[in-house]
């Protein structure tokens, strides 16, 4: 069987990226092998009230960090965030 | 190095905490940090703050963190509570313990952990304004 040419992403989004989101989490079909950065591309052009949060915000996968060049898999879960500030 | 990271949905209760250190006879400097949530945030006077955290990756943050100070200085133990949820101004909303054999080396770490832990360490707080 011929594999999917794109995969679902799942995307959470915390703090006040919730509200500007209108929503806690999302789905994203990306093309397979796409990057991180294309997942947010993607998010930015669903949710315009985060465009202008895009340098500052964080990006997770799963529990870690990455770069916008991580390469997704099937199954990853995004994070994304604005700075943290705990204490 | 030994370490504890804790969440309190509650109140943070310190003397449990303080009743349950643990300390070698090697261990010289036992430094207690207590963060209170102050009555004011950005000029505004508030009632509390709302402490939301993305839990398991907090945990894996704070571990790292924890990695990076058993790799670069030579601390006995480190306990960390970090309070979520709501908190009232004047209580306590992180409470770090960090034990060592010398003062410096736990001043040291003690303010590389919550500096790093402020960079990195997926929590968040809303102030929760006073109203008229």
């Amino acid at each position: 069987m011929t594999p999917c040419a794109t995969i679902p992403v799942a995307v959470t989004f915390w703090s006040y990226f919730k509200d500007l989101a209108g929503c806690g989490s999302t789905t994203v079909e990306v093309p397979r092998g796409a990057t991180l950065g294309q997942v947010i591309d993607e998010v930015m052009r669903r949710f315009p009230g985060l465009t202008g949060l895009r340098q500052s915000a964080l990006v997770a996968v799963g529990v870690d960090y990455q770069r916008p060049d991580y390469c997704l898999r099937e199954g990853d879960e995004v994070s994304l965030f604005p700075p943290v500030q705990g204490g | 190095m030994k370490r504890w990271v804790h969440w309190s949905l509650g109140a943070i209760d310190e003397p449990a905490l303080n009743a349950a250190i643990e300390v070698s006879p090697e261990a010289g400097a036992v430094l207690v940090f207590v963060g209170r949530v102050r009555g004011q945030e950005a000029g505004r006077e508030i009632v509390a703050l709302e402490y939301e955290c993305f839990q398991p990756m907090a945990e894996r943050q704070f571990h790292l963190l924890l990695d990076q100070i058993a790799a670069q200085w030579p601390i006995e133990s480190i306990r960390l509570v970090h309070r979520i949820g709501r908190v009232p101004i004047n209580e306590v909303s992180l409470w770090v313990e960090v034990i060592a054999p010398h003062r410096g080396e736990a001043f040291t770490a003690c303010q590389w952990l919550i500096d790093e832990m402020k960079r990195v360490v997926p929590i968040w707080k809303k102030p929760v304004l006073r109203t008229p």
